[in-house]
């Protein structure tokens, strides 16, 4: 992309200038990027698959968008190969199961977590799995989540940022956080375009915009709810570096300085919750999105992730090879974040 | 020595409160609103001027009756002039329009920068759920073209969005989000392109548009239709438009812009009385901008768009 650095701005006078988090430690840094591509080594959580109980769901319908209807196990593996990664942690895009009524839904879902299973085993260290679970439905979340984690040994539950119009913080889904905390679960999550924002302007198709927004949305209601203090042990995915919180940081940050009761549902700071939570960098592995969120958290909370098949993933290794990270932060995001956060994957 | 422009300050004419204040609507901060605030503010801060205009939610579908809302747009008008006679130097003016009345803010434009000589006009980014390149507005746009005429947005909520969460407040997420969608309205629908000597300028650093950039470069590689609508490119139009730093005088804001466009497309603004001038001169100055930039930021890049101010 022909965007060239605006000039101006000096990197070390403007990190000096962080006072409205008033951190010192959340640095890009650019010193070299030699990046020389070690054998097949990324991990990619941020990966859609089809399970074929998923396309015939969407194909009854009359819905489903080209990439996710023609995928397949080999698409995948041909697209990781081209670009060094070892395994992708594979998940339902959105419209995920929305569509289906509850007992429908229920039953697809199981089906397709068990073909992913199946997947996983069959191509053994190339796949793992975020389950979908048949949300806004809690009482059969909570079953899918135990059959998941438990039977299938899903590397974690993959949830849309809001179900109609309703996000993550609501009251309806602490039983589902409850539950997710105490198994101290890795959550990653995809956006949707919420019920209010759907269709809006024709000419911008709901991903440009309204995905980001969506995302920071439920994050504004995972912290302003208390859901975020609440569940510290959850450890939750944000798609695309954080939808567009990170450019929004300080409308989050003074929120609770002119809000008493918001002020007791972030004990902890606005801040501190949202350097716990980590980021994709799926579409968004770019200086105008990753500028900002290096400043907001520290390299240990972003992840490599690519929206196969809706990019490649060596689109996303030229962005973030182009970026100027270290060789050693680089490594992080492609491969290292993503082992400490789920160990299994480290074989 | 004041020498700083401030383009994203709000004032509240005396008929504009009343008729807030029959419906029960506009913050706190707006129905408090006195001139001596304003200037003190200003004082406070070295702003030697501040160019008005209202804030959301303005003049739009709340004010249900067209005869009213031409009413109210002309007695706000005349109010924001004579606030820029009385005090010389100290104020210039960004017109408000009865929108979404095509006819009426066509009169309207005419009459403010004509009679009154405001230095622009006034627009949200969206009315009901029209953004500003709809077709609908296509007559505005062409007639501020002719006139190579200064546009202000100002972000708003639109009616599906409001109240989405209990906890967040509009201004947190949607306002943001909305300036996004504007500008994505106007390169989409091919107004920016159609309509290059309109000048416009987007509050609070362009909304989210910055972060999001690259889901608007890569759509017209994903829609033949759309890329005949930018054949300059979308760089090229979000390029020369100008972006305020309202709100967004931090790094992971500016330091995003800023990789977009250049200095000379930024422009100083504070939101008062929602925030401070004092704050953001402070917050200006430890982004790490030489002194030659926070000069054009804080008064020359105005300056070129406002020749009247020259002062």
């Amino acid at each position: 992309m022909a965007i060239g650095d605006g000039g101006g701005l000096r990197r070390r006078a403007l990190l000096g200038g962080l006072v409205v988090l008033g951190a010192s430690a959340l640095l890009p840094r650019r010193e070299s990027s030699a990046q020389s591509p070690t054998p097949t080594h990324r991990i990619d959580v941020h990966h859609h698959h089809s399970p074929p109980a998923y396309v015939a769901a969407l194909k009854s319908k009359g819905i489903g968008q080209p990439p996710t209807l023609a995928w397949t196990p080999e698409k995948s593996v041909e697209d990781m190969d081209r670009a060094g990664v070892a395994t992708s942690l594979t998940s339902i895009t959105t419209p995920a199961l929305t569509f289906l009524e509850t007992a429908e839904r229920r039953r697809v879902a199981r089906e397709c977590n068990e073909w992913t299973r199946k997947l996983v085993a069959d191509r053994k260290g190339r796949f793992g799995m975020f389950a979908v679970v048949p949300m806004p439905d809690v009482e059969g979340s909570l079953q899918e989540i135990a059959h998941a984690l438990d039977t299938l040994k899903a590397d974690g539950i993959g949830l849309l940022t809001s179900y109609g119009d309703t996000w993550l913080g609501d009251s309806a889904f602490t039983p589902v956080f409850e539950e997710l905390n105490r198994r101290k679960a890795v959550v990653y999550t995809h956006p949707t375009a919420a019920d209010c924002c759907k269709k809006l302007i024709a000419e911008v198709p709901e991903s440009a915009i309204e995905y980001g927004t969506d995302t920071t949305r439920t994050i504004a209601s995972f912290v302003f709810t208390g859901s975020a203090a609440r569940f510290p042990d959850l450890k939750i995915i944000f798609s695309h570096a954080g939808g567009t919180m990170p450019f929004l940081t300080e409308r989050f940050t003074r929120l609770p300085l002119a809000n008493k009761q918001l002020e007791a549902k972030v004990p902890n700071g606005v801040a501190h919750e949202l350097r716990r939570f980590y980021y994709d960098t799926a579409q968004a592995s770019h200086p105008m999105a990753l500028a900002s969120l290096t400043r907001l958290v520290s390299t240990s909370q972003i992840l490599f992730g690519t929206d196969f098949p809706f990019r490649t993933a060596a689109d996303h290794v030229k962005g973030l090879t182009e970026y100027g990270f270290s060789a050693s932060d680089l490594r992080a995001i492609d491969r290292d974040n993503a082992v400490r956060l789920m160990p299994q994957l480290k074989a | 020595m004041a020498h700083r422009i401030d383009v994203h300050h709000h004032i509240a004419p005396p008929s504009y409160l009343a008729a807030l204040h029959m419906r029960k609507l506009g913050a706190p901060p707006t129905m408090a609103w006195t001139l001596t605030k304003s200037l003190e503010d200003m004082d406070r801060a070295g702003v030697a001027t501040a160019i008005t205009s209202l804030t959301t939610p303005a003049i739009g579908p709340w004010v249900a009756d067209a005869a009213g809302a031409r009413r109210l747009a002309r007695e706000c008008n005349e109010y924001a002039a004579k606030l820029t006679s009385d005090h010389p130097g100290r104020f210039g003016m960004f017109a408000v329009l009865p929108m979404p009345d095509v006819d009426a803010s066509l009169r309207e434009i005419e009459y403010a920068l004509d009679s009154l000589r405001a230095d622009g006009v006034l627009f949200l980014t969206s009315y009901a759920n029209r953004w500003l390149g709809d077709p609908t507005f296509a007559p505005l746009f062409d007639e501020l073209n002719r006139r190579a005429a200064l546009v202000y947005t100002h972000p708003t909520t639109p009616p599906g969005c409001e109240g989405l969460i209990p906890e967040i407040p509009e201004s947190v997420i949607e306002y943001a989000t909305d300036t996004s969608r504007t500008i994505g309205s106007l390169l989409f629908t091919g107004t920016a392109a159609r309509c290059p000597d309109v000048r416009i300028i987007f509050s609070h650093a362009g909304g989210t548009m910055p972060f999001l950039i690259e889901r608007f470069t890569r759509l017209p590689g994903m829609r033949k239709d759309l890329e005949a609508r930018v054949p300059h490119g979308v760089l090229h139009e979000l390029r020369r438009f100008y972006y305020d730093i309202a709100q967004a005088a931090h790094p992971m804001a500016l330091g995003s812009l800023l990789k977009i466009v250049s200095v000379s497309q930024v422009l100083f603004g504070t939101d008062f009385p929602f925030r401070t001038s004092e704050e953001h001169v402070k917050m200006l100055g430890e982004c790490g901008f030489a002194p030659t930039e926070i000069a054009a930021i804080e008064r020359d890049n105005a300056l070129r768009l406002l020749p009247r101010r020259q002062g």
